[in-house]
């Protein structure tokens, strides 16, 4: 199980918002889904590959979060909570729903990156060409890349995350890199 | 270990002892970890729209909102039979057809004849020693009628619409 909580650099909870969200309070759980929105929407958007089918599996996993506020004794366990049912729902979508990608996701201002405006597009490109890249990885090394290389999270809290061993993590992350670097290697030098 | 090998270990950061010596000779695999890092990088700098954030958070409350109204829904038929339902057994208890006084019991007030009462009666008629005096029975309220061939009594009771009638036949004494 993993065990991730939330730390100094997190937004701090304040004090009853749990307490208050499980009361009816939707101030509250608005407040909640504020301090936790970044991690899931991004989290989705990385592993389904399109704004409109993450957007609707942020929805659909801070309902449940709502349905199950009883349920969770601290603030400080939602953060793995949200990873583990956030790639649950992604899942079950990548089972149910058409892929269907649109140029949603914004690459870094080049101009923010790097002076050289050369450099500053191959950064961009390369963005599109890992996004591109991301989508062609098989599930599970896709939630184990975007959790590791996205969220920053140590093999051991992706192993709870997915109910792997840390060996197997490991072993999808290095594949996944590994099919990043040959294709962005392969659009790259066919563009130079 | 080949140059492979030691991609694997790279990719896979498994901090393999001897990697950063190979890095620093290796120009191929310093490429290969520069490109690792590149993608990594790129991963992580993709950002999201605010305007994306906002329009879930509605969805959400707007779906919990709906929810909230629709439970309200439902829970009013099931007061409102809860209601009908009190009503229906409040009216049966209260409301239940009461006799109206004036109307005349059926004749079955002479089922519910103490047979003790007749008893006296009789005695009365077969020894003349011990008179029961009918006025001992129910004495403000007793008529007898005394006639050649049957004794009538006519007895009240606490309820004004019933009175208890007995013949008596002295004949057959």
């Amino acid at each position: 199980m993993a065990d991730i909580r939330l730390k100094a650099g997190d937004p701090e909870p304040s004090t009853g918002l749990l307490e208050r969200a499980k009361s009816g309070d939707l101030g509250a759980f608005d407040q909640l889904m504020r301090l936790h929105e970044k991690q899931v929407l991004s989290t989705a958007l990385r592993i389904l590959g399109s704004m409109e089918d993450a957007q609707d599996a942020a929805q659909e996993t801070f309902l449940r979060l709502y349905k199950s506020l009883n349920r969770l004794p601290d603030i400080l366990e939602i953060k793995s909570w949200l990873y583990r049912v956030t790639v649950n729902v992604c899942r079950d979508a990548l089972r149910k729903r058409l892929r269907h990608r649109t140029e949603q996701l914004s690459g870094p201002d080049p101009a923010s990156i790097a002076p050289d405006p050369e450099l500053a597009w191959m950064n961009q490109e390369r963005g599109r060409l890992v996004e591109m890249a991301l989508t062609t990885l098989p599930e599970k090394e896709r939630a184990a890349i975007v959790l590791r290389d996205v969220e920053g999270l140590s093999t051991r809290e992706v192993a709870g995350i997915l109910g792997s061993s840390e060996v197997t993590v490991r072993s999808q992350i290095c594949v996944a890199r590994g099919k990043l670097k040959k294709f962005t290697d392969r659009y790259l030098r066919k563009k130079s | 270990m080949n140059c492979a090998d030691w991609e694997r270990e790279i990719a896979s950061e498994s901090g393999a002892a001897g990697l950063e010596e190979h890095l620093q000779q290796c120009a191929r695999c310093q490429e290969f970890a520069r490109e690792i890092e590149a993608n990594r990088t790129a991963l992580q700098q993709l950002t999201v729209h605010p305007a994306a954030f906002d329009a879930v958070r509605r969805r959400v409350l707007d779906d919990i909102q709906s929810r909230r109204r629709r439970a309200i829904w439902w829970q009013w038929p099931a007061a409102a039979a809860i209601l009908v339902a009190c009503g229906v057994i409040l009216s049966v208890v209260f409301l239940q057809p009461r006799t109206k006084p004036g109307i005349a019991k059926p004749p079955i007030v002479a089922v519910r004849t103490p047979p003790q009462v007749t008893a006296p009666a009789r005695n009365v008629a077969r020894t003349p020693r011990r008179p029961r005096p009918r006025a001992r029975v129910v004495p403000a309220r007793m008529a007898v009628h005394a006639r050649q061939e049957s004794l009538t009594v006519k007895m009240l009771t606490n309820d004004p619409d019933v009175i208890i009638i007995w013949l008596v036949d002295q004949k057959g004494d």
